[in-house]
Order: C-alpha cells, then structure tokens, then sequence
C-alpha cells in the first residue's frame, strides 16, 4: 500500500499512424504522398531504456527497460510506475536493443527470440520491423519487408529518441508510418533483411517518426 | 506405457546426474570465455539439451536431429560430407564443422556470424537446407509433449518451454562436450610419452602451425585467409558477409585441430579429403590475396618425411574416449 501512496502511475501508449491522426490498422488501404495506395501488416518494435529528464538533469530510469511494442492492441502500451513527487518536461527512450544485451545470449518475456524479432542466420536482434504491400514494389506479391538491425560499429542502428512531454498519466506517442514509407522509394528499396548501410539509414528515418505532437 | 517411460525417466535423470562431471576446465587451459553465470550448469538442464540434440522433432518435418551432421564419432561433424545436407536431402553452402570445448569460443559458425553459444541452434533449425523449421514451431512442439513437459520441470522449475530455455539448455549440452584426453594432452600432463617421430612432428607443428592453431585449443579462435583460392560457384567471402569490411575478405574461423584424424573432410568446403592433401595446400598451393594470412606469404617447406611426422603428431590429438564417451551419445539414453 505504501507504494501506491508514494509513486504514480505513468503509461507510454504508442499510436501507429498514417499521416496526423489516420490510425493505421492491418486491414486498410491507405495512399501515399503520390497517391498509390499502400497496405500494413506488421508493425513491431522495440523500445528500450527510458529515461525522464526535468530539462537536462536525468530524474529517473527504468531498469531492465526492454518492451516489445506494435500494431497488436496488448503490446502498444508501456506501464511505468514513477515517484508520485515526480516532475519531468522531457523523455528519451531507445528504438531498438543495445549492444550489450545484443551479445548476452538467450533472454526471455519480450526479448524470447520466439518473439520473431531475432535474426537466427546472424546474431542480432530485429530493432524495428515493417511488413506490407504496395503495387510499387518490384516482388512477385508486391511485398516490402524492413526488418531492421546491426549493433555494432558503422552497422549500429539503435536510435534513441527525446521527445518533450510534462507528466500526464498516459503520454500518447505518435509512430507515423506515412513519414516513413514517403522516405522510402519503393520501387527500387522493398526488402531489407539484414543489417549496413541501408539498415542504419532507414532506422534514422524510423527514429523520426515518433512523436508527442 | 505410461509408467514405464516414467520409470525410465526417473532412471535417466538419476543415472545421468551419477555418471559425470558436468563441465570442468582442463588442467592448464585458459578460462572459458562462455558466461556461466547467466547460465549455471545443471545435470536437468544438460539432459534436456542433450534430448533436443537427438530430436528430429526440431525439423520441420520431424526427419532431421543436430546429430545428423554433428555424429560423436567424427568428433560432431558431417563425416565424409564436404557440404552438409540437411532436410529432404538439400545440400548447405558449407563443410559442418567439428564439436568441441564450445567454452573457448566466443563466435561461431565458419564467418563468427553467431555472437554467443546460446543462440547457435537458431541458425541450423531456421536455415532452409537444414532444418528449415523455427524456433517458435519447435518451442510448440516440445510443449505439446509429455516428455519435454516433465523435462523442461525438472530443468527449470516450470514444464513450459519457451525459447529462452530451450536456447540454453541447449547451450548447456554443447558446452559438456570436451575434449582434453588425447595423446597429446596425456604428453603434456606427463603420463605418456611421444615417440621420436611425433616428437619430431610435434617440433614441426610448433614452427610452421601452432601461430594459428594454437595449443592447448588449437586455435586462437581468429579467422584468417588460408590461401584457399575461392570457390567459383559457391562464391564464399567468409568473414567479409558478416562484417562487410574489405579486410575480412576471404577469412574463415581457424578450426581447432583436435580429432582432425576423424573430422575429414576439412576446410569450410569440406574440399580436402585428406590430411596430406591439407599439408599439401599449405606446401606448394596457397593462393595469393590481399588477405592472405602474414604466415603464409613465405611458403612453408617440408620434406617428405617431415610431412608424415607431421601428421604421426597430429594423429596424436585423437581423443577416444571423447569420441565414444557414452554421456554424450544416443546411446548413452539407454
């Protein structure tokens, strides 16, 4: 009981959205900027390490900070538990999974690789997957698949990302996938399996898409 | 039925528990570079990543185990494969390699693409001309059997198998299978002796190999271009499909030597069939590159004898009891 006298609840609900405010369901046709028509199937990722700042000074962290979230209505909210005394006007969390865990071998609850974010060919955790359809594709089913990851050296694609909030109970966060998908030319770039250049580039482009706005 | 694999069960876990030393360090090897305190070893947990070893269930359908080409008495290799052949007879890009003090290893697979032991046997059961299943089919597998409930209880505590648990008792299985009983290792802690022509193979060894295939592993767990001229129709960069650095072109994981009598064929692609046409490549065939390893620009001279000293010595690094050591068979379930 002392804990529920003394800290408050926090809640990150992460939207997925196709422009402002479209929320973005598996079954729906959305458009692009040049208006061809584009379709969602799966939306993972992960979000690690968040951290509450009151301006610059760091106030508070969650330990062992790894969340699997997406498109499936269970997995979009993170529940945090703060000091009820607790103000901050900035929060940064990780897109993606850090190096060290990247190499502690086999994990569990979000980070189990029956999660079907692991790379099996290639050690390494998915950071952020996007799966759907769009006629613009140059694959026999019109499939575009962005698997993306790479924790080390020039192939590191973990972002993190700071975006202002005060304290609200449930702080919603924007993932707008329009944003994404228009940085994207999908006629010559519809499969990425597997970690570079690419992968990095692409995961900055990811990063960009989250939002408090 | 029911009570007699209950029964056999019980006899497995107990006869197994009584019967061997789990893991151990052999006297004067460096320390393991595996982290065992994320994962201390247990007699359950070996047992039930020793069941999975032996499971075809792992397959997508059900026809394929680990020791299809990992068999104990090729020191858990693909004998007499050059490529591995996995489910409904496809052939892999390359030569299985040998299993063995898995502990001293930091990253497996011929190009290091997996980074710690716990996460290997993702690769093999996903891999299409392998195993060509997942791990989450495999994990709903073993939680609709009898057997593996009961198994993964008395490991963990708890009979759901999640992928967690399954990765690492299967670690725990690969991680017992050591082997430091040869000839050579019996030399060295001064309970046998060399005789004059292993001895003078032994000498050899030390000046034209040991810079790579460095004692007491036999490795220095680098990966390095041996002069191998590439493959043309396999194509295989090595190293460089992991780190896409231009240095690593053409590097491949220098593989322990231990039990090299049985591991044949040899080389990533499994292209030699013998030992001597090994030295023989090493002799007079290495082919130049960029990154060819710095011992091998100047060639390596031997006479005709020298060569069969050689391989007197590197016979001697056959370890039979590891190679039929019943705690690590099929057999050894009975």
């Amino acid at each position: 009981m002392v804990i529920s006298q003394t800290n408050k609840k926090l809640s990150l609900c992460f939207d997925p959205v196709f422009g402002k405010n479209d929320p973005v369901l598996t079954d729906s046709v959305y458009f692009m900027d040049d208006k061809s028509p584009i379709k969602f199937e799966t939306l993972k990722f992960y979000i690690s390490g968040v951290q509450l700042f009151m301006n610059t000074e760091l106030v508070w962290r969650e330990k062992e900070s790894f969340h699997l979230c997406g498109t499936d209505s269970d997995n979009k909210k993170i529940h945090l538990s703060i000091p009820a005394s607790l103000e901050f006007t900035r929060l940064t969390f990780n897109l993606g999974i850090d190096s060290l865990t990247n190499v502690s071998g086999a994990l569990g609850g979000d980070l189990d690789p029956t999660k079907g974010m692991y790379w099996t060919w290639q050690s390494g955790y998915i950071n952020f997957k996007l799966e759907g359809k769009s006629e613009k594709c140059k694959d026999p089913k019109k499939e575009f698949q962005f698997h993306l990851g790479g924790y080390s050296g020039p192939n590191k694609s973990l972002q993190t990302i700071s975006l202002n909030s005060v304290y609200k109970k449930e702080i919603e966060i924007k993932v707008d996938l329009k944003q994404f998908v228009n940085s994207i030319d999908l006629s010559k770039q519809h499969h990425i399996m597997s970690l570079g250049q690419a992968a990095v580039i692409l995961s900055q482009a990811a990063a960009k898409c989250f939002s408090t706005q | 039925m029911k009570k007699i694999g209950i029964l056999l069960l019980f006899f497995l876990i107990v006869g197994f528990k009584d019967s061997y030393e789990l893991f151990f360090v052999p006297a004067n090897w460096p320390k393991p570079l595996y982290d065992f305190s994320k994962n201390k070893i247990t007699s359950q947990k070996v047992l039930l990543g020793k069941t999975l070893f032996y499971d075809p269930a792992l397959s997508a359908n059900n026809t394929i185990s680990c020791a299809n080409c990992h068999s104990q008495y090729s020191a858990f290799t693909h004998v007499d494969h050059a490529l591995s052949h996995g489910i409904r007879d496809s052939i892999g890009t390359r030569n299985s390699p040998a299993l063995m003090n898995l502990a001293w290893q930091k990253l497996f697979m011929w190009d290091g693409a997996i980074n710690n032991l716990d996460m290997q046997a993702l690769a093999p059961i996903a891999h299409p001309a392998e195993m060509s299943s997942n791990i989450n089919d495999v994990v709903n597998k073993l939680n609709q059997k009898k057997m593996y409930r009961a198994l993964f209880y008395n490991a963990f505590g708890d009979s759901v198998a999640t992928g967690e648990r399954t990765l690492k008792a299967f670690a725990q299985f690969l991680l017992t299978i050591i082997s430091a009983n040869s000839k050579y290792d019996k030399v060295i802690r001064k309970e046998e002796k060399f005789n004059d022509q292993e001895k003078n193979g032994y000498q050899l060894f030390k000046k034209n190999c040991a810079s790579c295939h460095k004692e007491p592993l036999f490795t220095t767990n680098n990966f390095a271009n041996n002069g191998l001229k590439q493959d043309t129709i396999l194509k295989d960069d090595g190293r460089y499909k992991i780190t896409k650095l231009p240095s690593d072109s053409l590097k491949f994981k220098i593989p322990t030597l231990r039990n090299i009598e049985f591991t044949y064929p040899y080389m990533h692609d499994g292209r030699f069939k013998k030992l001597s046409e090994v030295l023989d490549h090493y002799i007079g065939n290495i082919s130049p590159s960029k990154t060819l390893a710095a011992e091998l620009r100047a060639p390596i001279v031997l006479t005709s004898n020298e060569k069969v000293d050689l391989t007197t010595f590197l016979l001697t690094l056959t370890d039979k009891d590891f190679l039929f050591d019943k705690k690590f068979s099929y057999a050894g379930f009975k």
